[in-house]
């Protein structure tokens, strides 16, 4: 097994800070680290070519960075690529991470890392690397490294990856399905032992943690405002002529409601599984209000309501597919200069 | 209150001339279980067949499944609101067929995420089901039945089945005896231990219930608030599922796996178990915010529990009854856990959780998204028509969800999507 690694500048022995605007150095054998990391691959595998860079060249320099990690592994026919353990060095971790990412999409071929839990490094690429806890210090280097090379053998042989606790990596929040022991009745009850007792419990589905969205600044004047409809709640004209599907939508709809007082049931319908929507399909002002804005329009409490409302369905839509449909629909809603948005949901 | 279930363990089930129980051996006449069966004029006909544990067998779509269960004379009704009439259940003497399951299969229901019992093989040794013996009914309803009363005809034959096969049993000496026992929240003497509750959902009104939809004591859930149930009462026939339920069967409210483990823990005095509340999943806010708000303060004022574990019934929208009742109770200083089903279609952990409350942070998380089976040709299959027979045998892929047991939502589930 022929293996590259990637070091940053203090790691690959040029120095601290001071070095950090080093250029690229490439070494047909290991170095630093890379000799204990030789060491326990064990007698099959070798690390035939070292790239060392300077923290600040790779954050200032990356894409040149990349191109040359590339070609240099490509060229050293490496079957695996490894880069740090970077343990807490943010620096280092992001431009480790990003190689390896490259690497691995580029070359497909196995790609390892290790760094800390809190290097920005994982939040990046955790999704799609196996990062190696590494802890914070850097005296655990052999224990790393074995963890690492254990990794790199597993990958290399395209063996079934198993859970993080028990291979050591940093959880990538992907769910695998798995039959164990004990019933969820089971689970249930002693995790509620525990909890009441005060004792240590580990939750099977970690809290989410999603970035805060900091609040638009409020609307000046609402009586000169262009205000538009969103619902996930799924109202489609009749026939659903974009296909919006009832669960998980990959799209949405804007429908023109220009000239319209209120929305008529025989006119829509609605393509969504996870509620009761016999009061929608009666009356769809009841969850699309063009009704009570149209009044609110004409008493000038708001300047106007846009001419079209847009729909989805957000039944079990999954986060990454729900932000790219936000993000689309405020586009549009941003080129068609409007100033608010009331959102409905079921 | 106190329930004896009087345990007759099943070696064997057979059809023959007569309905009777030769030592751990059960035999049915299905002639006069037909007669018994058809009494219900919604029926025209209905087919009686035995399926062997383990056999290579495939049934579907899968209305219930049901223990042989009937109750002694003065013990109280077998199945009240539905069979007998409303009276309460949880006491008395409960003679049980343990081995047996009574499935009744709903001809009028389509493939398409239907339930399915798959007796062998991978998928088979998953399900909690397969190592029972099964009477299987596949009831054909007569002509011009509305499907709402041919559903409720599934009903009433699952019930009158399942309390004629145990009546065999009543003058017999069970092998031996389970009691359940529980003083509820005025307990005495057991101070300075954990007094636990359940909060179960027993439907989704996502799906509003029919108007002849028995679900609990044989109401359909329409305007229901949390009721105080004694844990005897769903092990002893006060609640059954819906008409279309995704992950739940009678057999695990009569074997409550959350109940069971919790009377375990009472029994041997790590616990004191205090109550349990019924709940209905909303279909609109306000319903939502008063169910949840009344639950917990139940939990909190008539139960004065410690902790609360809390399960769901249906789909998605459920998590928002369930997470919303376990924060009011966590508010209320009543530490919960809740089991979720799995939710994330892109097999992301961020997508998983259709609530965020950082106090509600004791989570079991039942899987079944990425598992399946490709199963071949069904040796025999049973289905409510020859159309479906044939489409249910050929081989197929078998989704977990999908496969009886497998995914419940009861707390029988084995599978958990682990966050790798």
């Amino acid at each position: 097994m022929r293996v590259v690694h990637y070091l940053n500048q203090f790691f690959g022995g040029i120095g601290g800070e001071e070095h950090a605007d080093t250029e690229p150095q490439v070494h047909d054998e290991p170095v630093g680290p890379g000799r204990l990391l030789g060491q326990v691959l064990g007698e099959d595998a070798q690390v035939v070519r070292t790239i060392v860079c300077g923290d600040n060249y790779a954050t200032e320099n990356m894409e040149a960075l990349t191109a040359l990690v590339l070609e240099q592994t490509k060229d050293a026919q490496a079957d695996i690529f490894v880069a740090g353990p970077c343990f807490e060095a943010g620096r280092y971790g992001v431009a480790a991470a990003g190689l390896c990412v490259a690497v691995s999409s580029e070359l497909d071929i196995p790609v390892v890392t290790g760094m800390a839990q809190e290097n920005p490094g994982v939040d990046l690429h955790r999704q799609t690397l196996y990062i190696v806890d590494s802890g914070k210090a850097a005296s655990a280097m052999r224990e790393v490294l074995t963890k690492m090379s254990n990794m790199a053998h597993k990958l290399a042989s395209g063996q079934d990856m198993g859970a993080p606790a028990e291979e050591g990596y940093i959880a990538r929040g992907i769910l695998k399905d798995t039959f164990v022991e004990q019933t969820a009745a089971q689970r249930l009850v002693a995790m509620l032992d525990a909890k009441v007792k005060g004792e240590e419990f580990e939750s099977e589905l970690p809290a989410p943690s999603f970035p805060e969205i900091p609040a638009p600044a409020p609307v000046a004047d609402m009586s000169k405002a262009r205000v538009a409809i969103i619902t996930d709640g799924g109202l489609v004209p009749k026939g659903n002529p974009d296909n919006i599907s009832a669960w998980a939508a990959t799209n949405w709809g804007s429908y023109d409601i220009s000239g319209k007082d209120g929305l008529q049931g025989d006119d829509y319908e609605v393509s969504h599984r996870g509620y009761d929507t016999r009061y929608v399909e009666q009356d769809p002002d009841r969850l699309v209000p063009v009704d009570v804005l149209r009044e609110l329009e004409e008493s000038n409490v708001i300047g106007e309501l846009h001419s079209q409302f847009i729909s989805t369905s957000g039944l079990v839509n999954p986060i990454a597919n729900s932000r790219r449909l936000g993000r689309e629909i405020a586009a549009q809603l941003k080129e068609s200069e409007v100033d608010a948005v009331i959102l409905t949901s079921t | 209150m106190r329930l004896t279930l009087a345990i007759h363990q099943i070696g064997s089930l057979s059809l023959g001339a007569a309905t009777l129980l030769d030592g751990n051996k059960l035999v049915v006449d299905p002639e006069e279980l037909r007669l018994l069966i058809l009494e219900d004029t919604r029926l025209r006909s209905v087919d009686i067949e035995t399926v062997s544990p383990g056999e290579d067998c495939r049934i579907g779509v899968v209305f219930d499944i049901l223990e042989p269960r009937a109750k002694e004379a003065g013990s109280g009704p077998n199945f009240p609101g539905i069979l007998d009439p409303i009276g309460v259940v949880g006491q008395g003497v409960t003679h049980v067929l343990r081995g047996v399951a009574v499935t009744v299969v709903d001809g009028g229901a389509g493939l398409e995420n239907g339930k399915i019992l798959e007796m062998t093989g991978p998928a088979g040794e998953a399900s909690p089901y397969t190592s029972l013996h099964h009477l299987v009914i596949t009831p054909h309803s007569a002509e011009n039945v509305v499907r709402h009363s041919e559903q409720a005809s599934l009903r009433l034959a699952s019930v009158k089945t399942s309390v004629y096969l145990a009546q065999c049993a009543l003058e017999i000496t069970p092998h031996s005896a389970e009691i359940f026992e529980s003083d509820g929240p005025v307990v005495q003497g057991r101070e300075g231990l954990p007094r636990f509750a359940y909060i179960g959902q027993v439907h989704s009104r996502q799906r509003v219930a029919e108007i002849d939809e028995k679900i609990l004591y044989g109401d359909n859930t329409a305007g229901m608030v949390p009721v105080s149930l004694h844990p005897n009462e769903w092990l002893d026939g006060a609640v059954v599922t819906c008409n279309r339920a995704m992950g739940a069967e009678t057999y695990f409210y009569q074997n409550h796996p959350v109940i069971l483990e919790l009377y375990r823990r009472h029994q041997d005095d790590e616990i004191t178990l205090v109550g349990t509340l019924a709940t209905m999943a909303a279909s609109d806010n306000e319903e939502r915010d008063r169910n949840c708000m009344l639950a917990a303060e139940h939990a909190k004022w008539n139960l004065a529990a410690d902790g609360v574990i809390l399960t769901k019934y249906g789909g998605g929208a459920p998590h928002a009854d369930l997470s919303l009742t376990a924060r009011r109770c966590e508010e209320l200083g009543i530490r919960t856990t809740v089991q979720v089903s799995d939710m994330s279609w892109d097999r992301r952990a961020e997508s998983a959780l259709l609530f965020n409350y950082p106090v509600v942070d004791a989570i079991v998380y039942v899987g079944g998204r990425d598992t399946d089976w490709d199963v071949p040709a069904a040796g025999r299959v049973i289905a409510g028509s020859g159309e479906l027979a044939e489409e249910l045998g050929a081989p197929r892929r078998l989704i977990a969800t999908n496969v009886c047991g497998v995914s419940s939502q009861q707390g029988i589930s084995r599978l958990r999507a682990m966050v790798h």
